[in-house]
């Protein structure tokens, strides 16, 4: 520990600087003085005894220098020197400094981009208060609107109000319990002359004081506001508040529309605050769960026990232990079923004795984007993580060639006397000043990365809660890792040059001794070769699966084809209202100049909406409680899957005819038949959707052509459609009349037109407005956009797969440049002699090709298998090609040759054009 | 005119001025920097002169090291001056030096004598 108290005792001069100075002053004075009193003593004059004592002290400045510099590090002044130097050094050869800055910013850039999109998706919490003590009753991301049960293992994530209600009281563990909708949707929003489409989120009136969040201006939601009766009090987005209402505080406390309904802005969220889950489309308003009836008054949940629609976050209190509470609300979810009517269906079953919860952590909130991503995200970043390792072997065989160079320069500064330990600090300063310069360009291609790529992966998100900016943490690890970057590959290079022999290099520089460096060389272009090939497989896979997926047939067409996003319950329509609505707006959607058809249906393909049923055909035996019953389920206008393109195979498709009055009827596509009726004929049977209340209720008339309307990586899914125009009065289970009713209600109207549209969006603004100026266009785009869109992360993926593989390809080829270039110079002493000994120039070339190409050899030796077990390992992310894809190893195998013949072609040719005459003169 | 004292001044063999100044303080406790430099002169009977600046450095280096510690104090003559003191590292290192020096010295006697 001898440093440690040395380094105590130099940080201690330090701090003392003036009074060490002074010390040291008055003592040399001292000294001075005595020796002149002495010298006087002795006879002396007083001039001639002051030049004795001078002189026999020594140069004064000098040794006070010497004294401060005993204490000091090398002072910022030598530093400064050194940096100059490197400076001016590397002005001397800008291909290598810029060649080697340009490798480790992209190699930096591409980790740095990748990690800020980990960091900013996978690894922030909920900007809130103690995130660390929230949990989430849940960990699956099931959405929307289920009875509770869709998962086999019994595992319940999703709430009814009541449910949520009862948990509430029963679990004083939980500090605070809030509840959110699973689903966010857009309702239509009015003040004074605005009106436009915002994301909701239906909240539990303590949502705010749960997170610990409070209000930007005004206040935050509280229990208060959580009770039906008056006016909804809702909290508006710090981003809507500052995009859509400019900033104006006098919108707190003024009345909103929200789907018609007055409402009251009591306060603005802080502006960091995103709600409770990272996603690109944030809500812009959070509304009180008491609400849910007065503004969606066709579907209202609060006192549906079986429909569950909220996900559960809770602050648990200090001392509660989160193992136990976990099993206390399980015991609390299944007594609290086994009372409900709703649920005596599964009363007795093995999946009534499976159900229980699980608790995650939630100060990342509902990690459903998280669910979604993280898979290809961490793809991303091992990838990145490889482009990075392939830059640095790159700059370290840079540097170990330029090391090489300058053997001789460093030997003869050797042998004038230059100390090894300068002659190292000098060269590590060149090589930090390099990685710190890559560092830095390397953070401006993250920073313009990161937006591109969020940009591209998360399209039409203007409010999105994903932040790409470098956090500060981000930009230290970049700069931190350039700097080791710089040091490990700056010391190995200097290290080996400098020991060498300096008689030995001075001797003969251009003969081939005994050549340190060239191994390592190798080895590194080896490793290279290894992970491009890697690379460059599992870009190919991705590549042909993304491919696959875009050019597989879902069953549409999508040329010349719009999709209107839009919500007649936002603009105020009561059931008995839509039918004489879908009329009018299929007459008008019908004469928008150039439209051939057009049809309005509950959702459109691949737009992220759909209904699942369980059917039930009359005359089967009782499905086994696990058994898959389900289908999905559209509702349409008779045109609509004409518009579509999905033919009707057999039968017929809906007519005029099938009104409100006539016979209830289904259309239903191929795997509909499969999986229900694999041996019969479908055409004229019957079945039904309401369990015993509509047993047999539907006609089937017509087949349809299957057609992907969900996830466009499986198989299509067995679904039947139904006219719009048809309703079940019949029905008397509350929970079958609302969703009777919800259904009804279209999300989508679909047009083709004949050509390119002129002026679309005027065109179907007009058409809106003629109906109902209350209508307003949720969003509006082509049917490619809509159906292209789905595949947004996968394209992503695959592109940049692609551009780190060729990135590293590149590297790798520089690299394998750098090193045969090396090679040749090192051997044109032997070269020549071969030439003059008859060896001619295509030898010479194949000499050296060879060189190259047994270097590749090996790393594709060794890089092939490892491609193979990496492609194992991202099987499930590809779609339609097996993780031993022959074309894709062929087409990696290719391209690395290619690029090897090439880097390794121009340094034979020199090679070649070696003169054998000169070569020997020079022996 | 020659003065015999000139001629006969050597300058002390490198890397020996720590051991002198460890050797003078260890025989005589406290001194300050002219005290020590007269002290290696006067006992080598002149013939080591130390360039008395050089003795500053080389006492700057030896704080670090923790081999000697200083204080002030004041002298005979009552001026201020800053005495300097052997710590227990400083002994220690003394013997180090003693033992280089000597190994050294041995392999220049054999080497001289052998011719």
């Amino acid at each position: 520990m001898n440093w440690l108290r040395e380094l105590t005792r130099r940080l201690g001069m330090l701090a003392h600087r003036r009074q060490f100075d002074a010390d040291l002053q008055e003592e040399m004075r001292l000294h001075l003085e005595l020796r002149q009193e002495e010298q006087i003593a002795s006879g002396m004059s007083v001039a001639d005894a002051r030049a004795a004592a001078r002189r026999r002290f020594g140069n004064v400045q000098r040794i006070e220098e010497r004294s401060r510099e005993a204490w000091q590090w090398p002072t910022l002044e030598s530093i400064w020197a050194d940096v100059r130097y490197a400076l001016r050094q590397l002005r001397k050869s800008p291909a290598f400094a810029i060649t080697v800055i340009l490798t480790i910013a992209l190699g930096i850039g591409a980790n740095t981009a990748i990690f800020t999109l980990v960091h900013a998706i996978l690894m922030k919490s909920l900007p809130v208060a103690d995130p660390k003590s929230l949990y989430r009753i849940g960990d699956k991301d099931d959405c929307c609107l289920t009875d509770g049960l869709q998962n086999e293992n019994g595992d319940f994530d999703l709430f009814s109000y009541r449910f949520y209600q009862q948990l509430r009281e029963s679990t004083p563990e939980f500090a605070q319990l809030a509840a959110m909708q699973a689903e966010q949707n857009p309702m239509s929003v009015r003040h004074g002359n605005t009106a436009l489409a915002e994301q909701t989120e239906f909240v539990s009136g303590n949502y705010f004081s749960t997170l610990g969040v409070g209000a930007f201006a005004g206040r935050p939601l509280t229990d208060g506001d959580d009770t039906v009766g008056a006016t909804p009090a809702v909290v508006m987005s710090y981003q809507a508040w500052r995009a859509d209402f400019s900033s104006d505080a006098s919108v707190v406390g003024t009345t909103f529309y929200l789907q018609s309904q007055p409402v009251t802005v009591v306060g603005i969220a802080p502006p960091a605050f995103f709600g409770d889950r990272i996603n690109a489309n944030p809500p812009a308003f959070w509304i009180p769960l008491s609400a849910q009836p007065l503004l969606n008054p066709a579907n209202p949940l609060l006192d549906q026990p079986a429909i569950c629609w909220l996900y559960a976050l809770g602050r648990v209190g200090p001392g509660a232990s989160v193992g136990p509470l976990q099993e206390k609300i399980s015991a609390i979810l299944r007594q609290w079923i086994s009372t409900q009517d709703a649920y005596t269906t599964i009363a007795g079953s093995t999946l009534a004795q499976r159900l229980h919860v699980v608790l995650t952590p939630g100060g990342a909130g509902i990690q459903n984007l998280q669910q979604k991503t993280g898979k290809g995200l961490y793809l991303l970043l091992a990838i990145s993580g490889l482009v990075l390792l392939v830059a640095c072997a790159n700059v370290a065989n840079l540097l170990l060639a330029r090391a090489t160079k300058r053997k001789v320069e460093t030997s003869i500064r050797m042998a004038l006397g230059a100390a090894q330990r300068r002659l190292i600090r000098q060269m590590l300063t060149e090589s930090l000043l390099l990685g710190c310069l890559g560092g830095l360009a390397g953070l401006a291609v993250a920073y313009s990365g990161t937006r591109v790529i969020l940009a591209l992966a998360f399209p039409d998100s203007p409010h999105s809660a994903i932040q790409a900016t470098p956090s500060l943490s981000v930009i230290a690890f970049v700069l931190l890792v350039s700097l080791l970057n710089g040091m490990v590959f700056g010391i190995v290079p200097t290290w080996i040059t400098s020991h060498g022999e300096p008689a030995e290099a001075l001797r003969g520089a251009s003969r081939s001794g005994s050549d340190r460096v060239s191994l390592p060389q190798k080895s590194l272009i080896v490793f290279q070769a290894a992970l491009s090939v890697l690379l460059l497989v599992v870009a190919g896979l991705l590549t042909r699966s993304l491919q696959n997926m875009e050019h597989q047939d879902l069953g549409v067409q999508t040329t010349n084809r719009y999709v209107l996003h839009l919500d007649p319950a936002g603009a105020g329509y009561q059931p008995e209202k839509l039918n004489a609505l879908y009329e009018a707006l299929e007459r008008q959607f019908s004469a928008i100049p150039g439209v051939q058809t057009s049809g309005l249906a509950l959702y459109s393909p691949l737009d992220g909406g759909h209904w699942g049923f369980d059917v039930a055909i009359p005359g089967r035996p009782e499905p086994r409680p696990n058994q898959n019953c389900e289908s999905l389920l559209n509702r349409v206008t008779p045109n609509f899957l004409e518009t579509l393109g999905q033919t009707i195979i057999r039968g017929r498709g809906f007519t005029a005819n099938d009104t409100a009055n006539s016979q209830s009827v289904a259309v239903v596509n191929r795997a509909f038949v499969k999986k229900f009726f694999p041996n019969e004929d479908p055409i004229g049977r019957h079945f039904g959707s309401y369990d015993k209340e509509d047993i047999g209720a539907y006609e089937i008339v017509g087949i349809v052509a299957d057609a992907k309307y969900t996830a466009p990586r499986d198989e299509a899914q067995p679904m039947y459609f139904r006219p719009l125009s048809q309703w079940q009065y019949e029905l008397k289970d509350p929970v079958s009349v609302a969703i009777e009713a919800q259904s009804h209600y279209i999300t989508a109207i679909m047009m083709q037109f004949r050509g390119q549209p002129q002026n679309l969006d005027a065109s179907v603004r007009r058409a809106l407005g003629n109906v109902d100026p209350n209508l307003t266009i949720i969003d509006l785009h082509s049917f490619d956009y809509q159906v292209t869109g789905n595949f947004n992360q996968e394209r992503l993926i695959a592109r940049l797969a692609t551009l780190f593989g060729f990135l590293t390809l590149l590297l790798a080829s520089v690299g394998l440049y750098g090193s045969t270039s090396y090679q040749v110079t090192r051997r044109t002493n032997e070269i020549g002699l071969r030439m003059a000994l008859g060896a001619n120039r295509n030898r010479v070339v194949a000499l050296v090709m060879r060189g190259a190409f047994t270097q590749v050899a090996l790393g594709l030796a060794l890089g092939i298998p490892i491609a193979l077990i990496a492609a194992h390992y991202i099987a499930d992310q590809l779609y339609a090609v097996k993780s031993y894809d022959p074309l894709s190893l062929a087409v990696a195998i290719l391209v690395l040759s290619a690029a090897t013949a090439l880097a390794g072609f121009i340094p034979a040719r020199r090679a070649a054009s070696i003169d054998p005459i000169r070569v020997l003169r020079n022996q | 005119m020659l003065r015999g004292a000139d001629l006969h001044r050597d300058e002390i063999p490198p890397g020996t001025l720590y051991l002198l100044i460890l050797k003078t303080l260890a025989r005589s406790g406290e001194m300050h920097g002219y005290e020590i430099a007269n002290s290696i002169q006067r006992i080598s009977d002149d013939v080591l002169q130390v360039e008395e600046g050089s003795l500053y450095p080389a006492l700057q280096r030896m704080l670090i090291k923790g081999w000697v510690k200083a204080t002030w104090g004041t002298t005979a003559g009552n001026r201020r001056a800053r005495y300097y003191q052997l710590t227990a590292t400083g002994r220690k290192q003394l013997g180090v030096e003693m033992s280089q020096f000597e190994r050294v010295i041995g392999a220049i006697t054999r080497v001289i004598e052998a011719i």
